[in-house]
């Protein structure tokens, strides 16, 4: 088993193998293909085929379970503002709302094609940085040109946000057995509660900060030195190939959807 | 120092000390935004919450530490409107450059009356009570007039969305901000990091 990010993903996982550039490609890929595209059909036959993969690709899909509290918040908040703000023009009127704006049939596929976007980037996102270990970020990056100073800042933000929920969870299990209870109350008495997590996260955090600096300057590290690196990364030709047919589709993608409408949402423009 | 510099009183040059307190501050606030989210979400608002927890905290950050503070809230809300809910580039970038212009404009008021972040003198405190609300309509301003620009949200939820981030990053960053700069602000004194020691 391999440690990444977030999880243990298994060592023959092809996805876990993959060069750090071409993993960080794909993320940015999927993302913004998810942003280009608005044909719901479209939307939908990637999103299938991406939670087909999970398992090929030996990425276990109960990761996507742990982020269906966070689904459910995004889908009621794409649903509502669509719903009761929107003058999306269709075949039919559903429902006219008092303060102007109305629900029609393609008001409701719009708002089904966002759903569908925001799922394609969260299922797409969930399978690659389940796989994305933190060199993977630091190489991937610096591969890519960015300098130094912000792959090696991205990266400690990863690390650093698994690190503090691990805190958070301490203290907050700490609160609750000197007798805080975070289940009673009204809704703005519990994030109250959870506000007064904020003092021992604070401290913890500034701790870190320092001895972070002192390590780091201990270690004598120069952000804008000419460094050498511990891993050595070569690209493949078959990875050089992946990484042209990933640009390509993403330019492919942009020429589609201006020159066509083969990407669009059926009904664009809306008047 | 010229520019920026010379107004937030501090070096913008890259060194170990900042990298820290961007990384720290981002990895602290992003597990922070995501149980924000789902404590009070907004119906009809993409990544919006009605009690902005990672708000306080950048704020505070960036008033010890400069931008490098505000930097750090700015990758934490992009990472988790962008991850962890998987909306659109636009929403990511959008929303986490509003949380990177909140706490700067925050820093500016501070900087330009010359109040102190310990907030011990009643001036220091009007000035905290005046500085966070303006932030906050700044951050709201920006972010919805972005959105409606690009379609992501309607006319109705412009109103809500604005008065939503007006009072929930206020809410947030006075009730979480307040006891963390009052109690706190003489132990990070002794980092060499605060921006505050050349006054």
């Amino acid at each position: 088993m391999v440690k990444t990010f977030f999880l243990h993903i298994e060592d023959n996982s092809p996805l876990i193998k993959l060069h750090p550039v071409l993993k960080i490609l794909l993320l940015i890929v999927i993302n913004i293909e998810a942003w280009i595209i608005e044909s719901p059909l479209i939307l939908l036959i990637v999103l299938t085929v991406m939670i087909l993969s999970f398992k090929p690709l030996k990425v276990p899909l109960s990761r996507i379970a742990r982020f269906l509290l966070f689904a459910v918040m995004i889908v009621q908040a794409i649903a509502f503002s669509y719903l009761l703000g929107s003058t999306i023009p269709g075949n039919i009127v559903l429902l006219k709302l008092p303060w102007g704006t109305y629900v029609s049939d393609m008001t409701l596929l719009y708002a089904f094609t966002m759903i569908l976007r925001f799922l394609t980037m969260l299922v797409g996102s969930t399978l690659i940085l389940a796989v994305m270990r933190d060199v993977d970020i630091t190489y991937g990056l610096i591969s890519m040109k960015v300098p130094f100073s912000i792959a090696f800042t991205i990266s400690l933000a990863f690390r650093m946000a698994s690190i503090f929920l691990e805190d958070y969870f301490k203290v907050r299990d700490s609160m609750a057995l000197r007798g805080t209870n975070f289940s009673s109350g009204s809704i703005f008495e519990k994030a109250n509660k959870y506000s007064r997590l904020a003092v021992p996260l604070m401290v913890l955090g500034v701790r870190r900060m320092m001895e972070l600096t002192y390590i780091l300057e201990a270690k004598g590290l120069g952000l804008r030195k000419k460094r050498t690196y511990l891993y050595q990364f070569p690209l493949k030709a078959s990875e050089k190939l992946a990484i042209v047919v990933l640009t390509s589709l993403m330019c492919l993608s942009i020429v589609a959807k201006v020159s066509s409408r083969l990407l669009s949402f059926p009904g664009w423009p809306f008047v | 120092m010229d520019g920026m510099d010379k107004v937030l009183g501090e070096s913008m040059e890259v060194n170990v000390r900042q990298v820290a307190i961007t990384g720290v501050t981002a990895g602290l606030c992003l597990p922070l935004a995501l149980f924000a989210i789902i404590l009070i979400p907004i119906p009809g608002l993409p990544a919006a919450s009605g009690f902005w927890i990672p708000a306080g905290f950048y704020f505070v950050m960036t008033l010890w530490f400069g931008i490098w503070g505000a930097l750090g809230g700015h990758i934490a809300t992009t990472i988790a409107m962008g991850y962890f809910f998987g909306y659109t580039l636009h929403v990511w970038l959008d929303g986490g450059i509003g949380d990177l212009l909140a706490p700067l404009v925050c820093l500016l008021v501070f900087k330009l009356t010359k109040a102190s972040p310990e907030l011990k003198t009643k001036r220091d405190k009007i000035v905290w009570a005046i500085a966070v609300p303006l932030s906050s309509l700044v951050c709201g301003l920006w972010v919805h007039t972005i959105h409606l620009l690009f379609g992501t949200i309607t006319w109705p939820f412009w109103y809500i969305g604005v008065l939503t981030y007006f009072i929930g990053d206020s809410l947030a960053v006075f009730t979480v901000g307040t006891p963390l700069l009052k109690s706190l602000t003489d132990y990070v004194k002794q980092s060499p990091m605060y921006v505050w020691h050349q006054r």
